[in-house]
């Protein structure tokens, strides 16, 4: 079923470290409980491992066997890891490691602004009001009808949720 | 009496009820918008309902699920474009009617079908669940574990690029699944010495990482394309279409439901299956085959649908996902604490016969909701898809988060995102490793019952395998699906039948 006649850039790097995955894992798995009996702890994933090996070994052989892209790291860099995906991944990154300290709604609206700021090239004017949209309608639907419980952070969320409930109580 | 109670409680409750019509109206627009994907919308809400009623979940769920295989079609005819792998063959045809200005009478055939195929799918489930139920009874722990290889090897096979890829694939969810602590010994098991990993990898965070995070990235290959639009007008079907079409949707329904029922196959290759048998069948059409023959609309979108109500009967009955979409829903079933399998019928038949009843209701739904709306629907699925992926992005985190309010699952989530990329990139599934996940407890527990149960003999085991009927059949399934990849069984079947070779 193989469908393409020509390496893709990078393929055999990434067979290759699937492989060397495996053998690490069956050197784990075997760790576990050794040969010691076939309903061991580690018999099946020892057995799953192999099925591994052995898989990752065909798919590593049969992709040294296509034709090279013969692109090198610019075919690498067009294909593989083109500027929007490298860009958009440590957009991600610097969100997952922003969110505890600076919490769920900063951290996710400058995630949202900068984002879509960078994909889609817009008006910053258009990005803001886009951001500021999405995450209202976010927030609305998981932290207050879904009561998903997020990482408040800097702002102080809770008490400003009370005071805003404590108007409206007392306005009553 | 009671039965019939279930069946209709989610009709009667307006929680229930309002929930399914926003899931299959949210799944309508997930299936349709490309690059959103139903798993990916499932696997993200699962997280989300942790917390709510079992019914309320699955109302949801099978509402997306109903919805999304439908929604698929509406891109494929508007714009070549199927939203979903299932669409794939609706738009060989669908697309060359909008083209020709009929894209209303694609839109509404499409929608009625889908809806008959749904119908026949539910009926299936209805009748064919409870007797398949009560066979599995008979099934050994060895017919488990055959059955969950069968599943994930149909899953590599058939949708990959190789079969090898497929194994390997499986074999890693498999292997993913057994981290933590072994539930039989309580031994360490790839944990590294870390406490955190003695709990296992949440599959959740694994599911939206690899159907969610992977699928937002590879789709910023294609961030600017532009959309063509198109005239839609006329969605009510002529009678005599409906008439006419409504022996092959009937075959193709059938087609569906014995192609969704199959532990690991889904939607997208019960509806290429259907079109290749419609066009078989249909001696004089029209209009030819490619060129907007409304056969080759009626027969894949049929298919597809019917194929939801027979990928939930292996789950179900057997514990064992009809598809990637029913893997996720099973994980979603034992997090709320229950154990589809055999028993499942006979301990909770309500929420067996709630199940039915419900996707029936989504099946209405369906048809309401994809006969109107279409204008609205031209405008959402023009929504940029620079503000749509880091929406995506955002709610996938906010799902890994709320599975245990832990930053852990969302680095899992990341890291198995990264990794599907990849994987998707250099044509490895994603799919078999969720259903592997899934799979993997189900398969070591019965690998070690059987073994165990055999006195640790490896002869006395294959023995067995091949002397119990049921155990020899699905053993003999194995080897024909694992035959069936080499060479030697291609070039006979593209020798036996060359019109297949030509696609």
């Amino acid at each position: 079923m193989e469908t393409h006649t020509n390496r893709r850039p990078g393929e055999i790097v990434f067979n290759a470290a699937l492989f060397g995955f495996s053998l690490f894992m069956f050197w784990q798995a075997y760790q576990i409980s050794g040969f010691s009996a076939l309903s061991s702890a580690g018999a099946f994933p020892m057995a799953m491992s192999a099925i591994m090996i052995i898989a990752s070994a065909v798919v590593l052989v049969r992709s040294l066997r296509l034709a090279s892209p013969g692109e090198g790291w610019s075919g690498f860099r067009r294909e593989v890891l083109p500027p929007a995906v490298v860009v958009f991944c440590l957009f991600i990154l610097a969100y997952s490691i922003t969110l505890k300290s600076l919490g769920f709604l900063l951290a996710s609206f400058l995630f949202l602004l900068v984002s879509i700021w960078y994909l889609e090239r817009g008006r910053l004017g258009r990005t803001l009001l886009l951001a500021i949209v999405s995450i209202v309608g976010v927030y609305v639907i998981f932290r207050l009808v879904f009561q998903v419980v997020l990482p408040e952070g800097i702002i102080p969320e809770r008490a400003i949720l009370a005071a805003i409930g404590d108007f409206f109580a007392g306005s009553k | 009496m009671d039965a019939l109670s279930y069946l209709f409680a989610s009709w009667l409750q307006p929680e229930l009820l309002a929930l399914t019509a926003v899931g299959t109206a949210a799944g309508i627009y997930i299936g349709a918008i490309p690059g959103l994907s139903v798993t990916m919308a499932v696997s993200i809400l699962i997280s989300f309902t942790f917390g709510w009623e079992v019914n309320h979940a699955l109302a949801l769920m099978n509402g997306i699920f109903m919805g999304g295989v439908y929604g698929g079609s509406r891109t494929a005819i508007l714009l070549n474009i199927p939203g979903a792998p299932a669409a794939i063959a609706t738009a060989l045809d669908g697309y060359p009617m909008a083209k020709k200005g009929e894209a209303g009478n694609a839109i509404g055939l499409s929608t009625v079908m889908s809806f008959f195929g749904g119908f026949v799918g539910i009926f299936v489930l209805a009748v064919a669940a409870p007797v398949v139920s009560e066979f599995a009874i008979l099934f050994q722990p060895r017919d488990y574990m055959l059955l969950a290889v069968m599943g994930i090897l149909l899953v590599g096979s058939l949708s990959g690029e190789s079969l090898a890829k497929g194994i390997f694939a499986g074999a890693l969810g498999m292997l993913l699944g057994t981290v933590g602590l072994d539930p039989m010994t309580a031994e360490q098991r790839f944990t590294f010495g870390s406490v955190e990993l003695m709990n296992g990898i949440s599959p959740v965070a694994l599911m939206i990482g690899l159907f969610g995070v992977s699928e937002a990235l590879l789709q910023l290959h294609n961030l600017h394309l532009a959309a063509v639009k198109q005239k839609v007008d006329k969605i009510i079907p002529s009678f005599s279409d409906l008439k006419k079409y409504l022996p092959l949707s009937l075959q193709t329904s059938a087609i569906g439901v014995v192609i969704g029922a199959l532990p690991g196959t889904g939607g997208d290759i019960a509806a290429l299956m259907a079109y290749d048998h419609a066009k078989r069948v249909t001696k004089d059409p029209e209009v030819p085959f490619g060129q907007g023959a409304k056969e080759g609309l009626v027969g894949p979108e049929s298919a597809n649908n019917a194929a939801v109500g027979g990928a939930y009967i292996p789950m179900l009955t057997l514990g064992i996902p009809g598809d990637a979409v029913t893997a996720v829903i099973i994980g979603a079933l034992f997090i709320h604490g229950l154990n589809p399998g055999p028993l499942l019928l006979i301990e909770k038949p309500d929420m067996f016969w709630f199940t039915v009843g419900n996707l029936t209701l989504a099946n209405i739904f369906l048809l309401v909701f994809g006969l109107t709306g279409i204008k609205i629907f031209t405008k959402i699925i023009e929504c940029p898809k620079g503000v749509l992926f880091p929406l995506i992005l955002l709610l996938s985190v906010v799902g890994a988060y709320s599975i245990n309010n832990s930053l852990s699952d969302v680095w899992w989530m990341l890291g198995f995102g990264v990794l599907g990329y990849f994987m998707k990139l250099y044509g490895y599934q994603v799919g078999p490793v969720v259903l592997g996940i899934i799979l993997s407890r189900l398969m070591d527990d019965n690998w070690r019952r059987a073994i165990i149960s055999e006195q640790e003999s490896l002869p006395a085991f294959f023995y067995g395998m091949i002397t119990s009927p049921l155990s020899a059949v699905l053993f003999l399934a194995i080897v024909l699906i694992l035959l069936s990849q080499t060479p030697v069984w291609k070039a006979i079947k593209m020798h036996a039948s060359p019109r297949l070779g030509r696609g």
